[in-house]
């Protein structure tokens, strides 16, 4: 055969392009609604372990939470957030608490703590699970506190975002407020889908473990 | 009484001063005003300045994956209308994972304020204004402010340090992209971004990022990989939370860093990205989808499976059908020539991709970043190249056998039998397999880059696997090689057939080259093809030593040193592609200017006028935002006109040689430069390379006090 005289600029190489570009940003891993809701097993105040595959065949509400934001202070203080967990509950739906800032952070407890503040809050979710090494939050990709989702009785995620349409630390707001999760909840539990299912969520930063960046 | 003084002192020297600071835990927020005093019907700025304790930040419109704008509620007198907040350029924070946009430091968020013509009394402003601050811990603020600033016929401009800060501001706010921008949604609903700035050198940018302006329709991204070409720069983004369908135009601020002569200057600009449904990127990539952080060992199989893809690229064919063609002959003979033959071929490959990674890595050391893709944007190369795929073609289809005498370097490498020749053949396998896959280049070269030296290196060698690994395993199994048909005529026919692949690979690469040039680059390329054919032809018209021979290997050569004069056509192409694209935003506008020359500057210079000297280039963005910032704005424009100014632009896009002499007598690597030689002085003022339409109208009035 015969043979070629090649200029040799073969500065470049071929390409796996498609599996080479880099990793996309931590945060992008919030799982998308209408998928299933990623697992998960956290011990919970009291020493119970919660188990989200155990709780099949039942609609559940994740609340992220630090009690010293000014925003999950807002919802406490004005007992807003009291209310749609005994809403919640009366509708036989599984309202969970998440403690996910991480050991050492603002906002992060310990299950006596965590008791503490239910008791003198008022507070009334089916638990409040300690996560201080965030796994939750970063299962969920939550951002913010409180970052709310609920989960349908499949195990679908059917709603991710803000409690509500106004953000700010104003309680006066929370009455002008749209509520995204107690409309989506009544949608859900009425087996309608979601009008609005994934909104702009707000509140403080999630403080993820500092070592996992 | 003293006390009632000094209120009295206070409110004549500065009205308001004592409301209009608010200081908070972590902020000292202050109202100012543009003007001391206001005149009725005339617009002017007020800002809401923020200073920050160290490390604590406020947010951008869109705040990104958490946090909230500054908001402010205006309380005015009738009939004054206050504008919505015009934010400054914000920056990407990651707050462990936690992307956000907004500022740090010291900030001034610039509110317009129109007060009616007919406003009478005293102007009075107050605000109401909430922000979140946030460090670790996130604290919502918020201050009450009051600026009352008397009326009069005429605005009268604040102090110079308030105007300073102003200044700052304003040059701190993006302006309206020069260029037009579409978006494409990919198949899995990732947006791409693509802004149509053509002409851009792409070594010379970096730092690319899109800012959103709302939160929902594009992820706040901790980094995004732009590219930059001639053709413009290209964004792949990820959508973002909302379930809404993506908006018809995308609107949000482009940054980018550009380097010059002098440094880096950032810009930034404000775009409206129309939805183009024509525009269907391919997904991104398999990274975003999985979102997994890719570990090395992943990489090291994704890089091999790349190679191995390689294979299938239409240039790698013939190279492909050498090898072919060499095992069946090679059939029935010892196996372990056979395997001989496929080690040296997979060391070829090898070698040619550790030579590679060398060159990666070296300058990657030598310059600290390689902007990928640079040979690409070269017009030369990719004319080299659809030539090589040209002459390639013709051999396969039996135009001519590569002699000794056309090739000139003896009996040409990969032709040579045994270990020597197998091993060029993989050489030539990735030289083929290279410009083919240039669209994959800058991506899969990104991860490469990205990693350490050791890393870049393996990463690259697992890819010249995967491309050598067929033949390779070909070789090696006896098995396979049953499978392979005997030798026959078939072999002569598949190498004609595979002249084709070759041909479109050329065409390909020409239209490449028209991208890069314009449609000259066709000619160019064309004309060149046919004097490379005529010069086989003439070559092949007999050998021997006879006079008409020799006449005939004259004009071959000269056939092909023509083809290859062609190249330095080129080396000029893109600019004048984009002046010859004509549109307003690419290439140089000379309206109210003249055409730069020594003599001219030197005359004018010399008849006692003023000269401003502009030089600039198409594909400079510094010089265009100075362009509409300073120095083509109705202000600039009027006292260039009252002073007489002789205006000069030189565009270097083409790399005059006149201007490059210039340059170099002013100890400049490139432009923006600006000139300007007051009447009579001995040398002209070397001014900034980011203009302000300030610093220009005091250059200006420092020549000319009494006519103004």
């Amino acid at each position: 055969m015969s043979n070629f005289n090649v200029p040799r600029r073969s500065l470049m190489l071929g390409g796996a392009a498609l599996a080479l570009a880099p990793a996309a940003a931590f945060a992008s891993t919030s799982p998308d609604v209408g998928k299933p809701a990623p697992l998960f097993t956290a011990v919970d105040s009291s020493g119970k372990s919660w188990s989200l595959a155990d709780l099949k065949g039942k609609v559940v509400v994740l609340e992220t939470t630090n009690h010293d934001c000014p925003y999950v202070r807002k919802h406490y203080n004005s007992t807003n957030m009291q209310t749609h967990q005994r809403e919640a509950a009366a509708k036989g739906v599984v309202w969970l608490t998440t403690a996910s800032n991480a050991a050492g952070e603002q906002g992060a407890v310990t299950p006596a703590q965590a008791n503490d503040l239910t008791q003198n809050r008022n507070a009334a979710p089916a638990a409040v699970l300690i996560d201080p090494q965030s796994k939750i939050a970063r299962a969920y990709g939550a951002t913010v506190t409180p970052h709310m989702y609920i989960i349908d009785a499949k195990g679908t995620l059917v709603y991710k975002g803000g409690i509500d349409s106004i953000p700010s630390s104003n309680v006066a707001d929370i009455p002008k407020a749209k509520q995204y999760v107690r409309v989506a909840l009544d949608e859900v539990l009425a087996g309608k889908p979601v009008t609005e299912p994934s909104t702009q969520a707000y509140g403080c930063t999630m403080k993820y473990p500092r070592t996992s960046t | 009484m003293l006390r009632f003084l000094a209120l009295l002192l206070v409110v004549l020297a500065s009205p308001a001063l004592a409301q209009s600071v608010v200081q908070t835990d972590n902020v000292r927020a202050e109202l100012l005003s543009d003007v001391a005093a206001a005149k009725p019907g005339e617009p002017f700025w007020v800002g809401l300045r923020q200073t920050m304790r160290p490390k604590w930040h406020t947010y951008w419109k869109n705040p990104g994956e958490s946090g909230l704008p500054t908001e402010i509620a205006w309380t005015l007198p009738p009939g004054v209308t206050a504008g919505p907040i015009v934010w400054p350029v914000p920056h990407v924070f990651d707050i462990g994972g936690v992307i956000n946009y907004g500022f740090k430091d010291d900030i001034l968020l610039l509110v317009r304020i129109t007060p009616p013509a007919d406003l009478t009394g005293p102007l009075k402003l107050a605000a109401d204004a909430h922000w979140l601050v946030c460090e670790d811990v996130c604290i919502p603020e918020e201050g009450k402010f009051e600026l009352t600033l008397p009326l009069a016929a005429t605005a009268t401009p604040s102090d110079p340090k308030t105007r300073a800060l102003f200044e700052t501001a304003r040059r701190n706010v993006a302006m309206e992209s020069p260029w037009p921008a579409r978006y494409g949604v990919s198949k899995s609903g990732d947006p791409t971004l693509v802004v149509e700035a053509k002409g851009l050198k792409p070594d010379t940018i970096s730092n690319v990022y899109f800012f959103p302006a709302e939160w929902g329709d594009v992820a706040a991204m901790a980094k995004q990989t732009a590219s930059v070409t001639a053709e413009g720069i290209r964004i792949p983004l990820k959508k973002g939370e909302a379930k809404t369908p993506l908006p018809a135009a995308l609107a949000g601020t482009l940054v980018l860093t550009e380097k010059t002569a002098d440094g880096s200057v950032q810009q930034a600009f404000d775009l409206s990205a129309k939805l183009d449904p024509a525009f269907v990127p391919q997904a991104t990539s398999l990274a975003a989808a999985g979102s997994e952080q890719l570990t090395f060992v992943q990489a090291l199989l994704f890089a091999l499976l790349g190679g191995l893809i390689l294979n299938l690229m239409p240039c790698v064919f013939p190279v492909l059908a050498m090898k072919a063609a060499a095992l069946a002959r090679l059939a029935g003979r010892e196996r372990s020539e056979m395997r001989r033959d496929g080690l040296a071929y997979t060391a070829g490959v090898l070698v040619s991709f550790a030579a590679m990674a060398a060159v990666v890595v070296a300058i990657r050391a030598s310059v600290g970043e390689v902007t990928w893709g640079f040979q690409f944007q070269s017009p030369v190369f990719s004319l080299l190249i659809a030539y090589l795929f040209f002459v390639v073609g013709l051999n396969l289809s039996g135009a001519f056998e590569f002699g000794n005498r056309l090739a000139g370097v003896g009996k040409g490498l990969a032709a040579r039998g045994g270990v020597t020749g197998s091993f060029f053949t993989g050489v030539l396998a990735v030289v083929v397999a290279t410009p083919c896959t240039a669209p994959f280049m800058a991506a899969a070269l990104g991860f490469a880059l990205s990693q350490p030296a050791p890393a870049t290196v393996a990463v690259l060698l697992a890819m010249g696997l995967g491309l050598a690994l067929p033949y390779l395993a070909l070789s090696m199994t006896p098995a396979l090689q049953r499978l392979m048909p005997r030798p026959g005529p078939w072999m002569d026919r598949l190498r004609q057939f595979l002249a084709f692949p070759m041909y479109a690979s050329a065409v390909w690469m020409i239209w490449v080259l028209t991208q890069q040039t314009g449609s000259d680059g066709v000619l160019y390329a064309l004309g060149g093809m046919i004097l490379i054919a005529f010069a086989i032809w003439l070559l092949r018209l007999g050998a021997g030593s006879s006079p008409a021979t020799w006449m005939r290997r004259g004009l071959a050569a000269i056939a092909v040193v023509l083809a290859f004069a062609a190249t330095f056509k080129l080396e000029d192409g893109p600019a004048t592609a984009a002046s010859a694209a004509g549109s307003p935003t690419s290439g140089v506008n000379f309206e109210g200017w003249e055409r730069f020359t020594r003599e001219r500057m030197t005359a004018a210079h010399a008849a006692g006028k003023p000269v401003f000297v502009d030089f600039t280039a198409a594909w400079c963005i510094t010089c265009l935002v100075n362009e509409r910032v300073a120095l083509e704005t109705p202000a600039t424009r009027r006292a260039f006109e009252q002073a007489g100014v002789v205006k000069l632009k030189g565009d270097w896009t083409n790399r005059d040689a006149e201007i490059t002499s210039v340059l170099k007598e002013l100890n400049r690597a490139g432009v923006p430069l600006y000139l300007f030689w007051a009447p009579g002085a001995d040398q002209p003022k070397i001014l900034p390379q980011v203009l302000t339409e300030t610093m220009i109208l005091s250059e200006l009035s420092s020549i000319q006090p009494t006519k103004r």
